[in-house]
């Protein structure tokens, strides 16, 4: 079987979810193997868009022209096209102020009052643009999880989709409910797991660096942070930390 | 007739770069080197933000150093409200600085600069031509990146550490392994400057400013920073000392220090003379002659020392852990006020300046990161354009590999550097 042609790349973001592919250090040699990384800045020499990708692995969210331009070459010249990552996926941190700052002031904070600032518009995910086939989420993905990637698409499949919360994996390791027990602004309940419930297990809150699992239940996480004495302000700027829009239910 | 080269994108390097040489006949005439990162404004998205979410935000900037970044932030936020941590919270902190240290300069070393050693595309090739070696290197970096994972809860934006102390302390059983695995990759760590301490062989650039903290402050507690032989100068001080200026072509600022163009990293380090565990001086000692004074083209040599002693220290430290037992390290209480804190750390890359302003209510009212990245950029530049000149005449195809080459010897990471700070 010939390997598989593949694009990796990242447009707003930090790297870290391309990043987490080079810490496989185990599996990394037969990763290799299975696929040719025709365009792979990151680590990589002499690439080339000019070719049809078997698949294409994008990190971060679209905020420039130019990721646009990139997002759109690697969509026309991929069969598969995965959302690698909470950016990606949800906007991410980049997108965090969306829906309270305007992009304008946002950059002339950073830029001060330059003449030419850097052409920018909010950060928003890649499916706000073109198709996306499959995801992975996470702030960053977990190394297994962008293993398995990998080594579906050798296999002519995709990975199957997660759909539990944190809370899930969180209560079969007997961590202390941080939410329930500890009265902190823990956002398990609403997001997506399949991180083995990492920040929980070391005494830290569920930052929400999954992004929402489906069929959560935000109005009743809401209720129970109202309920204990959590401002409104306060749980919906955490909320927003990687995904900007939730939809609150009833209780908007 | 003029013409312009391009090289784009960068590659083997974290983030979106571009150079164009421009050129008249065979003469140059500049060269501008561009970081063309979507900038994502972390210092105005802070802005409004709580204390307690500013370490846990500003850790995105960069996957490569996110655990620097949030290290240098508890610190900032600390140090504006005069939190003082136990010994355990601090030297668990240096123990990750340290493991920081190892996986990202055994990253840069053996998978994104061996490649132009040998001759090949990337780490793909690499892995069919030098398995061996590209093992030894993995073998490294995982041990470094074990460390992170173990004391960080998570290897990328680590979260157990935490405002005045950490999620949970390292057990004894866990601090064996650590110990095991880091002894385990210390001959290598040890051997490693022997592949990298040959620079290439292109036209000598001109020597640089070197630029560190105080090699005599304690770990984590950074107040002076000093230039070549400058008069050192307290950090608190450092809008007085570093000037930026906004490009036009880049998304990064420009920074001079004391009007001349710093250069920051592990050369940099290594000038200022600072105290190394005892194999890597031995290496220093012997590979002195090659980097005190010398240009960037020895940064990877530098690397290669640093990486064992970072090593080292790690060992030492995670030792000393193991010595103070697993008592509880108890969280210091945080009261928020109205105040400004600073505080630096030595990145992978260099020196790291971290500063944030609060109101009474602990909400942060300012925000101003400092990169190394941003830092160095004026140099590379000018080392860029010294390189170029030199080579004139010389084919286009050598000249580019020579300017990939010497921007991996200062290696950059520009989604670091492009986000900048407020004016």
């Amino acid at each position: 079987m010939r390997p598989m042609k593949i694009a990796i790349t990242g447009l707003t973001a930090c790297s870290g979810c391309q990043l987490t592919l080079l810490n496989c250090e185990d599996q990394l040699p037969d990763l290799l193997a299975r696929c040719e990384l025709v365009y792979f800045p990151l680590a990589e020499s002499g690439n080339t868009l000019e070719v049809k990708f078997d698949a294409a692995i994008v990190e971060g969210a679209v905020s420039t022209p130019k990721d646009l331009e990139l997002l759109f070459q690697l969509r026309n010249a991929s069969t598969h096209l995965v959302a690698y990552g909470t950016c990606a996926l949800f906007g991410g941190v980049a997108a965090m102020n969306n829906r309270t700052s305007c992009r304008q002031d946002l950059l002339h904070t950073v830029f001060g009052a330059a003449e030419k600032l850097p052409e920018s518009f909010a950060p928003a995910p890649l499916a706000n643009y073109v198709s996306v086939d499959a995801a992975v989420t996470g702030c960053p993905p977990e190394k297994q999880e962008i293993a398995e990637l990998v080594a579906a698409l050798a296999a002519g499949t995709l990975p199957p989709p997660r759909s539990y919360p944190v809370c899930t994996e969180c209560r079969s390791r007997e961590n202390l409910c941080l939410l329930l027990e500890k009265k902190e602004l823990c956002l398990g309940p609403v997001v997506q797991g399949g991180c083995n419930a990492r920040c929980p297990a070391t005494g830290i809150v569920c930052e929400g660096c999954r992004g929402p699992v489906r069929e959560a239940n935000v109005a009743q996480e809401l209720e129970l942070l109202l309920e204990r004495g959590f401002g409104r302000d306060e749980i919906e700027r955490r909320m927003s930390r990687f995904k900007p829009e939730w939809d609150y239910g009833q209780r908007r | 007739m003029g013409s312009v080269v391009e090289i784009a994108p960068l590659t083997r390097l974290e983030g979106h770069g571009r150079v164009r040489i421009y050129r008249e006949g065979c003469r140059v005439e500049r060269v501008e080197l561009q970081f063309v990162d979507s900038p994502r404004l972390f210092e105005a998205l802070l802005v409004g933000k709580s204390f307690a979410e500013v370490p846990e935000i500003i850790c995105r900037i960069c996957a490569l150093c996110s655990t620097v970044h949030k290290v240098t932030a508890l610190l900032a936020v600390e140090n504006a409200f005069g939190v003082e941590v136990s010994e355990v919270t601090s030297l668990t902190r240096d123990l990750m600085l340290q493991a920081g240290m190892v996986q990202d300069h055994a990253l840069h070393l053996y998978c994104l600069v061996l490649p132009d050693l040998l001759g090949v595309r990337g780490v793909a090739e690499l892995a069919r031509v030098a398995p061996e070696l590209l093992k030894t290197g993995l073998a490294i970096k995982k041990a470094g990146n074990l460390v992170l994972e173990t004391a960080g809860g998570r290897l990328i934006h680590p979260v157990n550490i935490c405002l005045g102390g950490l999620g949970r302390c390292l057990n004894r059983k866990e601090l064996t392994l650590l110990r095991d695995e880091l002894q385990k990759v210390l001959p290598a760590a040890q051997e490693a400057h022997r592949l990298f301490s040959t620079p290439f062989p292109f036209p000598e650039l001109p020597a640089p400013d070197f630029l560190a903290l105080h090699p005599s402050d304690r770990p984590l507690q950074a107040q002076l920073c000093r230039m070549g032989d400058d008069p050192a100068f307290p950090l608190r001080d450092y809008r007085e000392h570093i000037e930026e200026t906004v490009l036009e072509y880049s998304h990064a600022k420009l920074s001079k220090v004391h009007g001349k163009e710093a250069t920051v990293g592990a050369q940099a380090r290594l000038n200022q003379g600072p105290d190394l565990e005892p194999l890597a001086a031995k290496l220093f000692a012997d590979h002195r002659h090659e980097l005190v004074g010398r240009d960037m083209r020895g940064n990877n040599l530098a690397q290669a020392i640093e990486m064992c002693h970072a090593t080292e220290r790690a060992l030492r430290l995670v030792e000393r852990l193991m010595e103070l037992g697993t008592r509880r390290a108890d969280a210091a209480p945080i009261a928020p006020r109205a105040a400004t804190g600073c505080a630096a750390c030595e990145a992978p890359r260099g020196t790291l300046i971290h500063s944030y302003s609060f109101d009474p209510q602990g909400i942060c009212s300012a925000a101003d990161v400092i990169t190394p990245t941003a830092l160095n950029q004026g140099a590379l530049a000018r080392d860029l354009l010294a390189l170029a000149r030199g080579m004139e005449g010389e084919e286009t195809s050598r000249m580019t590999t020579a300017v990939e080459r010497l921007i991996r010897c200062y290696d950059p990471c520009i989604s670091c550097s492009v986000h900048v700070l407020s004016l």
